[in-house]
Formats: structure tokens, C-alpha cells, sequence
């Protein structure tokens, strides 16, 4: 009887660790399997000058990840890392080596760098804010690939943030990454994806008519397109060449009155972005017209340090206008709603 | 035998939903101080972080509310700096008499948790310098000083909605030691001394608008402070002198003719200047010179005619 005792206890235990190790294995990876068998790339960050050879470089420091001159074709001499975590083979020789004397190799003094990567849509304006301010703004390429530098920065707890126009100029949500920026060091954040544009055919429908969704995320990403009814409906597509994406949503399910949607993209290559900006319809009941949506409170198309300042002005009291999730009072989800719509 | 068998396996089940239920229970934001315990003693200035674990959620809004011993220690300043808080809807509030420190700061775009590869740890909401009362307070024997996030402390989702974040908060207990050391800690001095770098270069952004100030015109501004942070703005219109302010500032010249100064100055002392220099109205020569000339030419004709009349006269 002990000996049974014993043997169910010891396989309790042992069916627990072996959850346990499945569990944290799962929970804690930037690189995960999704149920597709499908690898998913997060954004990462990699630093150029910390001595570790991290992806996309080719060396750090004293780190050359086991590359010589030889490795690189030359016949001999002293492969070197250049400030850029690229390798400097000024160093390497092919001929035979005749001269006398040694050198000096100075290394050029480095810069505080911020190298920022990923994907749009195809040959979309991004604009680049550094702590909520606009510091940049670039294009993609037809791809939907984009890549820039910020110099000039000081060394220290960033925010960067980003949001993208595309061809029919439409605007993303923004996203946003703190990043800690390391001095005489070049800091990339990579396999940014910014999150599809979309828009609604109509925001008030009658109830089992179709609702036509659509927007812009790089070519050829798959698209959920995620429904609260208030249960979470989910439906997929897949974006063509151009980018452009489009979604005839059933609305027969739907109960009348408010819903809401949004949707998310995962480009071919397996980076996934994050979920767009909400967006409301009706079905059935009268529409609420938003008096300013996206918290420009000032209809100047921005959503910046200005309405920030009307809100800070009503703070407390009652404004329709400011009032975002219409509780009666300018408060403090407000402030949170306005913070989502920021574009600098 | 049969109920033995039961009970196995009612374990074996419990256990296995127990764990599956583990990753759906909701993830919390975590409000913490750091570090959470220290020896100090009478006259020591210390340090101590505010940071937050959003356990992979999306925030973009913190209230604080963080209470200390007013007997024991004193709240001698807080510093936003390197803080992932770039928007304060109220500024870092030091109530000694209360024993309460306070603000509302947010994150445009929100703030998801650190990036796997990230060298630092950007989690900082501010860092609060405390000193070590010796004049007011008599210590006879080792005390605890203990820092706590009271009730109304609030994190918001970077959701579109607003929606509060499920939040737990962890406070922190400091040892003071009834004596004094001869050359007391200075934690914060050290930083202020080190720091010779001006805040952010910024800009000064005009603006009117019906729903404030009775649709004057006022001016906003924003920047930050990577080393010890920023500890005011003053502003000058024309030849007025400084005065401390705060953005929205209304303008006491509406007529937008002066130049304007705004100074952002560190808790260092070191100070970033923005400016605004009103566009100049261009003198219209455009206009003028061919009114001249126009007026020239005609009173010319004029004189001619006039000659050429009195002499046919």
C-alpha cells in the first residue's frame, strides 16, 4: 500500500515538473512557434559596441565572431571591427607582406547612433518622434522596407515612436519602444512592423448588411481582423502585392447598436505587428457622431502637444468636444485616449 | 480501492487545471520601488527609483500616489529624468507636511515593456531623494522607514479606451540607524555635480483656439532632461523679464510683435533656451514704389500739359 502510495505521489510530480518545464520554455522566448509551425520575429534591439556580435553585424569590438583575414580571402594580417560593427580589412594583406615597422590604428571616435528598421507599407511617409516630438520623417520602399538613422542624441532613456501615411492617405496607430541609448554606441531597433491602416466603407449599417473594411500593411501579409460584438469575432485575409487589403464583413451576427474593430498583420517573412487603430459603427441604432475624433481637439489633423493643453485647460470640468469616453467629466481616460491617438 | 482511485485521479486533474489556468489569470502592471531596503543613517541623502513592470501589457498612463514618513525622512526633490514618462498632466508633487508625493505622467504611444535585447532597464517612472532628518527627530533606536503606493494609485492601457490596467503595487522599508557618520552619503550632490549637459533642444509651438483661454493666444512647450532632469521653465516676451511658467502659458502681448524666450532649466542648473522670433510684416515696397512712380509719372503729364496749354495760350 506504501509502495503504491509512493508510486502515485512520484508520477504527480512528475507529470507537474513536465508542465512546469513546457510552461516557462513557451512563455519567455522573443522568438516563438505559433500554432502554424510559423517562426514570428519580435522587435529586437541589437547594440553596436558592447563587444557582442548580435544579429545583422558582422563584428563588435573584440568580438569577430570568429572571422580573420584569412577567413576573408587575404593572406594574412589583423582584421579589425570598424565603430559600425562592420569588418575593417585594412589591416589584411594578399601580397606578401614586405613593409617594416608597425602602425597605429586609431580608431575614429564613435557616435551615439540610433539605427531604426522594419516595415510599412509600400512607399509610405513615417514619421519618427523622439520623446512624443517629431525628429524625422522617411519613406518606404516599395517593399514596404525602411530603414534611417537618428544622430545628434544624447545618451539615455528615449521613447521612440512611430506612424505611418499610406498611398491614400490613410494614418496608422502609433507604436511606441523606450529604449535606453548607450554613449559612443550605435543602438538598432530592428523588425519593426507598424501596424495596417484601416478604414470602414460606412459607420452605420443596417443589421445583415455587409460592412466593407479595408486598408494598407506590406505586400502579401496575412490580415485578422478582429470584431468585438462584444464576443471577439475574428476573420482573416491576405493583403495583395500593392499592400492593399479589404474585408466584407457579414454583419447578420451582430446585435444592434455599437461594435468596434481593428486588425493586425503578419508580413510573409513572419513579423508581426501590432493591432490598428479602433474603429466604431452601428448597426441598426443612430450613429453617435464623434465632435473630435482621434483627440485632435483643435482640428488641425495632429493630435500633439496642443490638444494636450486643451485637455490640461478642461481638465475636470465638461467639454463634448474633450470629453473622449463621454463619462460626463475630462479625466484621467482622457488623458489615456489622447496619449493612443498622439501623432507629434 | 474504488475511492482511492477517484482521489488519484480528482488530484491528478486538479493539478493539470490548476495549471492551465496559471497563464489566464490576468496580468498586473507592478508599481516598485528600487532598491526596497537600505541602511541609512541621521543627515544620509538617498536615492530611490520608482520603476514599473507592465508584465507585457501596453500602458501609457501613470498615477502615482506614494507615501513616506514625514517624522524620519524628508522629500528633498524628484527627478524625471531618464523617466519613460514624457508628458506630465501634473508634475511631481512633494507634500512634506503630508508625507505624500504625487503625479500623473504619460507616454505617448504607449510603453509595452522592455525590447529583448535592451542593454538598460527603461522602466523608470522618477527617482525621489530623500534625506535622513537629524534636527527635528530623536532616534533612540534602529527604525523602519517604510514607502508605500496608497489607494488611487492608477496604470491605463494604451487601448484607445482608457481601460485601467489590473495594478499591484510592492513598497519598500529603509533601516535608519540612530547615529551619524562623519561624512554623510550624498547620492543626489553626486549626480548634480556630474550633470553639465542642458535639457533637449525644443521648440516653441503658437497656437489660439476658441475652447482656451478665451481664444487667446498661448504658447506650449515640452522638452526632457536625460541626466538629472528638469526642474522649471521660465519664459520672456520682449524686453519683460523672466518669469517661471508653465506650458500652455497665455501671452501677455497678444499682439504677437515680441520675441519670444522660453527656458528650460535642469535640477543642475543648466539651461536650454528656445526662441521665437514673430515673422516680420515686409515693408511694402511692392505697393509703394509703383504708387510713386505713378504718381510721378501722372503729376508729370500733368505739368506738361499744362505748359503746353499755356502755351498755345
Amino acid at each position: 500500500m506504501q509502495w503504491k502510495k509512493g508510486k502515485f505521489l512520484f508520477i504527480t510530480s512528475l507529470l507537474f515538473a513536465i508542465l512546469v518545464v513546457i510552461f516557462y520554455f513557451f512563455s519567455n522566448k522573443s522568438v516563438l512557434a505559433n500554432s502554424q509551425g510559423k517562426i514570428t520575429i519580435k522587435v529586437k534591439i541589437s547594440v553596436c559596441g558592447n563587444n557582442v556580435k548580435e544579429g545583422g553585424e558582422q563584428c563588435d569590438g573584440s568580438d569577430l565572431g570568429g572571422a580573420s583575414c584569412q577567413s576573408l580571402g587575404y593572406s594574412g594580417g589583423t582584421l579589425r571591427c570598424r565603430p559600425d560593427c562592420t569588418f575593417d580589412t585594412s589591416g589584411c594583406y594578399t601580397a606578401p607582406f614586405s613593409g617594416g615597422g608597425g602602425g597605429v590604428y586609431v580608431l575614429p571616435p564613435t557616435e551615439t547612433k540610433v539605427v531604426l528598421q522594419g516595415k510599412a507599407y509600400p512607399l509610405a511617409k513615417i514619421t519618427i518622434l523622439k520623446d512624443g516630438e517629431v525628429a524625422q520623417i522617411v519613406n518606404a520602399d516599395n517593399n514596404a522596407n525602411f530603414k534611417t538613422e537618428i544622430k545628434n542624441i544624447s545618451p539615455g532613456v528615449w521613447n521612440f515612436s512611430l506612424w505611418a501615411e499610406d498611398s491614400k492617405g490613410r494614418r496608422s496607430i502609433i507604436i511606441s519602444f523606450s529604449v535606453t541609448i548607450l554613449e559612443g554606441k550605435i543602438t538598432t531597433i530592428s523588425n519593426i512592423f507598424i501596424p495596417p491602416t484601416i478604414e470602414l466603407e460606412k459607420t452605420k449599417v443596417a443589421k445583415g448588411e455587409a460592412l466593407n473594411i479595408y486598408g494598407q500593411t506590406a505586400p502579401e501579409s496575412q490580415i485578422s481582423i478582429h470584431v468585438e460584438s462584444p464576443e471577439e469575432i475574428i476573420k482573416t485575409t491576405k493583403a495583395k502585392k500593392t499592400g492593399d487589403w479589404d474585408y466584407s464583413l457579414d454583419t447578420s451576427p451582430l446585435e444592434e447598436g455599437m461594435h468596434t474593430t481593428r486588425a493586425k498583420a503578419e508580413s510573409p517573412e513572419g513579423l508581426k505587428s501590432a493591432f490598428s487603430s479602433v474603429l466604431s459603427f452601428y448597426v441598426g441604432k443612430y450613429k453617435v457622431e464623434e465632435i473630435c475624433p482621434k483627440a485632435d481637439f483643435n482640428k488641425d489633423g495632429r493630435t500633439n502637444l496642443i490638444d494636450f493643453s486643451i485637455l490640461l485647460y478642461w481638465w475636470g470640468k465638461y467639454n463634448p468636444c474633450v470629453d473622449m469616453n463621454h463619462d460626463g467629466i475630462v479625466n484621467l481616460p482622457d488623458f489615456s485616449i489622447l496619449l493612443y491617438y498622439w501623432t507629434g | 480501492m474504488q475511492n482511492e482511485k477517484n482521489l488519484k485521479f480528482k488530484i491528478i486533474v486538479s493539478l493539470i487545471s490548476i495549471f492551465l489556468f496559471l497563464p489566464l489569470v490576468a496580468k498586473t502592471a507592478i508599481l516598485y520601488f528600487e532598491p526596497n531596503k537600505g541602511e541609512y543613517r541621521l543627515g544620509d541623502t538617498f536615492i530611490v527609483d520608482l520603476r514599473i513592470d507592465t508584465e507585457r501589457e501596453c500602458i501609457n498612463t501613470v498615477k502615482a500616489i506614494v507615501s513616506f514618513p514625514k517624522e524620519i525622512l524628508e522629500a528633498k526633490d524628484f527627478s524625471t529624468g531618464n523617466s519613460i514618462l514624457t508628458l506630465w498632466l501634473q508634475n511631481p508633487k512633494i507634500n512634506q507636511k503630508e508625507g505624500v508625493i504625487s503625479f500623473i505622467g504619460g507616454i505617448p504611444g504607449g510603453f509595452c515593456g522592455p525590447l529583448p535585447g535592451e542593454p538598460g532597464k527603461p522602466n523608470l517612472l522618477g527617482r525621489i531623494i530623500f534625506k535622513v532628518r537629524e534636527t527635528d527627530v530623536k532616534l533612540e533606536y534602529k527604525t523602519d522607514a517604510k514607502l508605500e503606493f496608497l489607494d488611487g494609485c492608477q496604470v491605463l492601457l494604451n487601448d484607445g479606451f482608457g481601460t485601467q490596467a489590473k495594478l499591484t503595487t510592492k513598497g519598500a522599508v529603509f533601516t535608519i540607524l540612530p547615529e551619524k557618520t562623519e561624512v554623510p552619503k550624498e547620492e543626489w550632490q553626486e549626480e548634480l555635480t556630474k550633470d553639465n549637459i542642458p535639457p533637449e533642444p525644443f521648440e516653441i509651438k503658437i497656437s489660439q483656439d476658441p475652447s482656451i483661454f478665451g481664444g487667446k493666444y498661448f504658447i506650449v512647450f515640452s522638452t526632457t532632461d536625460k541626466q538629472t532632469g528638469i526642474d522649471h521653465y521660465e519664459v520672456k516676451e520682449g524686453k519683460r523679464n523672466w518669469k517661471r511658467a508653465e506650458s500652455p502659458y497665455l501671452l501677455e502681448d497678444q499682439s504677437l510683435k515680441s520675441k519670444i524666450l522660453v527656458k528650460a532649466v535642469d535640477k543642475a542648473g543648466n539651461e536650454r533656451i528656445a526662441e521665437y522670433v514673430p515673422p516680420q510684416k515686409p515693408f511694402l515696397w511692392w505697393i509703394i514704389i509703383p504708387i510713386l512712380v505713378g504718381a510721378g509719372t501722372g503729376y508729370w503729364f500733368y505739368k506738361k500739359s499744362k505748359i503746353k496749354y499755356q502755351k498755345s495760350k
